[in-house]
């Protein structure tokens, strides 16, 4: 027969025991709710395929932002060089405006690249889809039968009628698209492949082309400056 | 033999637990399974190395910025040039803006795991980005951001295996939260269009496929984080 304080030591070493088994089973449900969320956000829970074609896609961006800091690094230097001297470098000012007026579609640019003839109907699902692909090749300058296309040229169907910045456009769809052809060729071909069962789609690289077409951008109603 | 039974109890939950977390932790390596552990961690390291490259990008836009201020305090010529730079810039999508807007919020619906089902209608995909994007744009949005990535001219949206990639292969992952600015009756009236958006509009119904629009009197779209490369396109005369 136990004492009384036999008894009170008992009853404290097992509520010790039952308090550290507790402990230790929250710390692994929390361990294993945080790993199967982590497992969930991270690549694990993806094929290989995706992997794959994610690293092919981080590759080319990266090499474009390496570019993009060479760039940057050369304009930095530019303007330090130009201030140092006591002067300013106005030349590397209209060098980015013109950059940036190219990228807007506010200025005539050419280049090689290629034009793309669609004879037919295309919905606008169908043309945004080719646009897409386009841009996502490297496309620097689109055009559309006398319209400059840039991101935020919306391309609507109205019944049978498709709308490309609010003007109607009608067969044959001509696109004249700048860029990098070898880039630009693969992308058309996949736009055509899905639309060549209804319509009849021709692709020609160029050497030079000419895209006259600007956009005369709206000016902000709503949106202002500043976070 | 109530202090066996609790320990007992106790102790075949702890093993249920340890089980459960070995399970989620990596099987151990074979050649198929350290080729995939490889793949990923390549795919990890050159997500490291993007966020490096933007963060340098930025810092260098930073220094580019402050010496382009600099050189228009100094010279009228420069000023003015400066005046358009910075209006082009903010039509890029290169300046930060805020204004009131609508908030679209889509994510995926349930899985119907059905033989007769392999659509994958219940999922999101970068075409309904797109499509959203190009509604906003014809309902007169000023800015959009999707995810917190900046739309700029040069965007396209693409799909490498199940990721959705956006501007310099920002992997974007559901819930999407696309904000634009602009009339927000308008634009709610875009979105909200039976004819726009119509087969989304019915996942919605038939997936449980989440598709719902906010006004706001305030809403801000970031600055794009890279700078535009013109390598082919020159200007014409």
């Amino acid at each position: 027969m136990l004492s009384r304080s036999g008894e009170l030591t008992a009853r404290r070493q097992r509520l010790i025991i039952v308090s550290l088994i507790a402990i230790g089973l929250g710390f692994l449900i929390v361990v294993q709710l945080r790993s199967q969320a982590a497992v969930a956000r991270t690549l694990a829970a993806q094929d290989d395929t995706s992997v794959a074609l994610l690293i092919n896609d981080l590759n080319r961006a990266n090499n474009q932002l390496i570019q993009q800091s060479a760039v940057l690094a050369e304009q930095q230097t530019q303007l330090h060089q130009a201030l140092t001297s006591g002067g300013a470098d106005s030349q590397a000012l209209s060098k980015e405006l013109t950059t940036l007026r190219e990228v807007n579609g506010a200025i005539a640019v050419h280049g090689p690249g290629l034009e793309i003839r669609i004879q037919g109907p295309v919905m606008d699902f169908e043309l945004q889809d080719a646009l897409n692909n386009l841009r996502n090749a490297g496309a620097e300058a689109i055009a559309l039968n006398g319209y400059r296309i840039v991101g935020s040229t919306p391309v609507v169907s109205r019944g049978d009628t498709l709308m490309v910045a609010g003007h109607a456009v009608g067969t044959p769809l001509v696109l004249r698209v700048i860029g990098d052809a070898e880039q630009l060729g693969p992308a058309a071909d996949l736009s055509a492949s899905s639309l060549q069962t209804r319509v009849q789609v021709s692709i020609q690289r160029m050497s030079d082309v000419a895209i006259t077409e600007v956009v005369i951008p709206r000016p902000l109603i709503y949106a202002q400056l500043g976070r | 033999m109530t202090v066996l039974a609790s320990v007992s109890l106790a102790t075949f939950l702890v093993a249920g637990a340890a089980a459960t977390q070995f399970r989620s932790q990596p099987l151990p390596p074979s050649n198929r399974l350290a080729r995939a552990e490889a793949l990923r961690q390549s795919a990890n390291q050159l997500e490291d190395q993007n966020r490096v490259l933007k963060a340098r990008v930025q810092a260098l836009q930073a220094d580019v910025k402050a010496g382009e201020d600099e050189s228009a305090r100094r010279s009228s010529a420069a000023q003015e040039v400066k005046a358009q730079l910075d209006e082009q810039k903010t039509v890029a999508g290169l300046a930060p803006l805020h204004g009131p807007g609508l908030t679209v919020l889509l994510h995926d619906g349930t899985d119907p795991n059905s033989s007769a089902d392999h659509s994958l209608g219940w999922t999101i995909h970068y075409q309904d980005l797109q499509d959203i994007v190009n509604v906003l744009w014809a309902s007169g949005a000023e800015a959009i951001s999707v995810n917190g990535d900046r739309i700029v001219p040069s965007t396209a949206f693409h799909y490498a295996g199940v990721n959705i990639l956006v501007n310099n292969a920002s992997r974007l992952s559901g819930p999407y939260t696309v904000i634009a600015l602009g009339d927000p009756p308008a634009l709610a009236n875009g979105v909200g269009n039976p004819d726009q958006l119509a087969e989304l509009k019915s996942r919605n119904r038939i997936y449980g496929l989440g598709f719902s629009w906010l006004r706001s009197t305030r809403l801000s779209v970031p600055v794009y984080d890279a700078p535009f490369l013109v390598k082919y396109a020159q200007p014409l005369g």
